[in-house]
C-alpha cells in the first residue's frame, strides 16, 4: 500500500478510535484539528527512505529515519519530544491503516503546539522572502450581511 | 489534514480525478439535498439511507449517492461536512459504491468571494483552519527537502471596505481557502461536478436550460473545475451566474408545482438522450421531497440546516427493484421499517398548503 493510500485508510480508522477516546482532547479541538500528524509524515517520505532497509527491524528502521538531517530541525525545540514521539509512533505503525493507532502521541504534538506558538518557527530563509513586498490584488468580496447589523450605531441614552 | 480525527492525505498525493459526467443506472441510487454546514443533520441523512452505521462509516455497500451541493453557507460546520464526505467517498469506493458530490450556487459564491451567508461560526471554524494550515507549513518548511509551500494568503489585502476589524483575519482566512486555487478548493470543491447524469436522472443544484445542454454538460463541468483551479480568474464561468444559472435556477422547483414550466422542463430533458426526470436542490421544499410535471422534476432540498428550516431529514431513493421511493424521517409515515419511514407513490405527493394526502403502502 502506497503511502498516500495508507494515510487514506487511516481516515476511517483514527475516527472511529478517537471516538472511544475521553471526548476532552477532540473536543478541544472542536473546530479543524491540526495540519500535522499523518499528512506530514506522509510527506517525509525522505527520512522514511533514509531508514528503509530490509535487513533491519521495523523498530531499527524507523531510528533510522529519525536520524535523517530532514527532520533534525523539527525533533529540536519545544515540541521536539512530541513530534520524534508521533513520528516513531507511524513509522512503526503496523495498524491496517497506518498510523491508525498514534491518536495519542498526535494529540499530545498538537496540545505541546498550541501551548507552544513558536514550537515550529518560520525558516529563516523564508523569512527574508516574505518580507519582499507582495502585490496586493484588486479583490472584491461580499462580506456577511450581519456584518451590518454588528454595526449599527448603539442608540444614545436620553438625559 | 487532521479534522475531527478524520486523517486524509494531501491533495498532492492523490491527482484530481478526470471528470465524469455520465454514469451508469446503479442498482440503487440516492439522492441527497442541500446541506448547508449542519453536519449532524448531514449524517442523519446518510443514516436514514442506510449509507453509514453507528460509527459513521459507509455501510452502503454498492449504492451511488449524490449530494446535491450547497454544504457551505447558513452553519458552522463546513470543513467538518467536506472532510466527512470525502472520507465516505474513499470508504464508498472500497465497497463499490460511490458518493458523487455537486457544486451548488453556495459553493460557487463562496469561490467567488460572495460570503454574504457566512456565519459566524463559521468564520471561526476557518479560522482555526488557517492557524493550524499555517503550522502545518511551517513545519513542512523546517523539513528540508520537501518543497516549500506556498502562502495561501498571497494577494489577499490586509483588509476589507465593509468589514469591522475584528473580523478582518477570518475573513482572509476563508478567501485564502476558498478562492479559486485556494487549499479547499483545490482539495475538495474543484472534484465536484456541476451536471451529472446518472441513467436516466439529471442532476444539477438548480436547474438546466437548453442552452446549458447545447453548450455541453461536459464542457460546463470540465470549465467550472478549470476554474476552481484557478486558470479562469476570480469569476465564475457565466452559466453560473444570474437568476438562470444552472445553480440558481428556480423554474422548475417552485413550491408550488403549478408555477413550474413543465414544457420548458420537457424540451430540456428531450435533449438529454435517456432522460427522464431532473433532480434539483436549491429551493426549499417546507412539506419535503416531492415532484411536480408529473414527477419529471423532482425536489430534494428539504432545508433540513439549522440555519434553514431545520427540516426533517429526506432523502430519494431510486432502487431498480422498488422504483422511486422517498425515504423519510418523518414519524407521520409508519411502516415496517423502523429506521426510515418510506413515502411510496411520490407521484400522489401534491404540494399544496396545508395536509397533504399521502397514499403509504404498508
Amino acid at each position: 500500500m502506497g503511502q498516500a493510500q495508507s494515510a487514506v485508510a487511516a481516515a476511517a480508522a483514527i475516527n472511529d478510535q478517537a471516538r472511544t477516546q475521553p471526548s476532552s482532547s477532540f473536543a478541544s479541538m472542536d473546530s479543524i484539528i491540526a495540519v500535522c500528524n499523518i499528512i506530514i509524515f506522509c510527506l517525509f517520505t525522505e527520512a522514511a527512505a533514509y531508514g528503509s532497509d530490509e535487513n533491519l527491524s521495523l523498530d531499527a528502521q524507523a531510528q533510522k529515519a529519525l536520524d535523517c538531517p530532514c527532520v533534525a530541525e523539527l525533533r529540536n525545540g519545544a515540541c521536539g519530544t512530541q513530534f520524534t514521539e508521533a513520528f516513531l509512533c507511524f513509522l512503526k505503525s503496523t495498524a491496517e491503516e497506518k498510523g491508525s493507532d498514534c491518536v495519542h502521541p498526535f494529540v499530545a504534538l498538537q496540545t505541546c503546539i498550541k501551548g507552544n506558538p513558536d514550537a515550529f518557527p518560520k525558516n529563516i530563509i523564508e523569512d527574508k522572502e516574505v518580507k519582499k513586498e507582495e502585490p496586493i490584488q484588486e479583490y472584491k468580496i461580499y462580506p456577511p450581511i450581519w456584518f451590518k447589523e454588528s454595526r449599527k450605531p448603539k442608540p444614545k441614552p436620553k438625559l | 489534514f487532521s479534522v475531527s480525527g478524520l486523517f486524509l492525505p494531501q491533495q498532492q498525493q492523490i491527482p484530481q480525478q478526470p471528470v465524469q459526467t455520465h454514469y451508469p443506472s446503479p442498482n440503487r441510487l440516492v439522492a441527497i439535498g442541500d446541506l448547508h454546514g449542519d453536519l449532524e443533520k448531514s449524517k442523519q441523512a446518510f443514516r436514514l439511507a442506510g449509507l453509514i452505521d453507528g460509527s459513521d462509516r459507509w455501510c452502503g455497500g454498492s449504492t451511488t449517492v449524490v449530494q446535491i451541493g450547497d454544504v457551505l453557507d447558513r452553519g458552522g460546520e463546513e470543513l467538518k461536512i467536506l472532510y466527512f464526505l470525502e472520507k465516505l467517498k474513499r470508504e464508498a469506493v472500497k465497497s463499490g459504491g460511490q458518493l458523487i458530490t455537486l457544486n451548488g450556487n453556495h459553493e460557487i459564491m463562496n469561490i467567488e468571494g460572495d460570503f454574504r451567508y457566512v456565519t459566524k461560526k463559521a468564520l471561526e471554524e476557518f479560522d482555526v483552519w488557517a492557524y493550524w494550515y499555517d503550522i502545518g507549513n511551517k513545519m513542512k518548511s523546517l523539513c528540508h527537502g520537501l518543497e516549500i509551500p506556498k502562502n495561501p494568503f498571497h494577494g489577499i489585502p490586509p483588509s476589507f471596505h465593509r468589514v469591522p476589524e475584528e473580523f478582518s483575519h477570518s475573513i482572509r482566512a476563508r478567501i485564502a481557502a476558498l478562492r479559486p486555487d485556494g487549499p479547499i478548493s483545490r482539495r475538495f470543491l474543484a472534484n465536484n461536478l456541476t451536471v451529472l447524469v446518472v441513467g436516466d436522472s439529471v442532476f444539477v443544484h438548480g436547474g438546466l436550460l437548453e442552452k446549458h445542454v447545447d453548450y455541453g454538460l461536459q464542457r460546463i463541468n470540465d470549465e467550472v473545475r478549470d476554474w476552481i483551479n484557478g486558470s479562469m480568474g476570480q469569476r465564475a464561468p457565466e452559466y453560473c451566474r444570474g437568476r438562470n444559472a444552472v445553480v440558481w435556477l428556480r423554474k422548475f422547483s417552485d413550491e408550488f408545482a403549478k408555477n413550474c414550466d413543465c414544457s420548458l422542463l420537457e424540451h430540456v430533458l428531450a435533449t438529454i438522450p435517456g432522460a427522464k426526470r431532473m433532480i434539483m436542490g436549491h429551493t426549499i421544499q417546507e412539506i419535503g421531497i416531492n415532484g411536480a410535471c408529473d414527477n419529471r422534476a423532482i425536489r430534494i432540498d428539504v432545508g433540513m440546516s439549522k440555519g434553514c428550516i431545520n427540516g426533517l431529514p429526506e432523502v430519494l431513493e431510486i432502487d431498480r427493484n422498488s422504483g422511486l421511493r422517498v425515504l423519510t424521517s418523518n414519524p407521520m409515515y409508519q411502516n415496517k421499517n423502523q429506521y426510515a419511514q418510506t413515502k411510496e407513490g411520490l407521484g400522489l405527493l401534491i404540494p399544496e398548503r396545508g395536509p397533504k394526502q399521502v397514499e403509504v403502502k404498508a
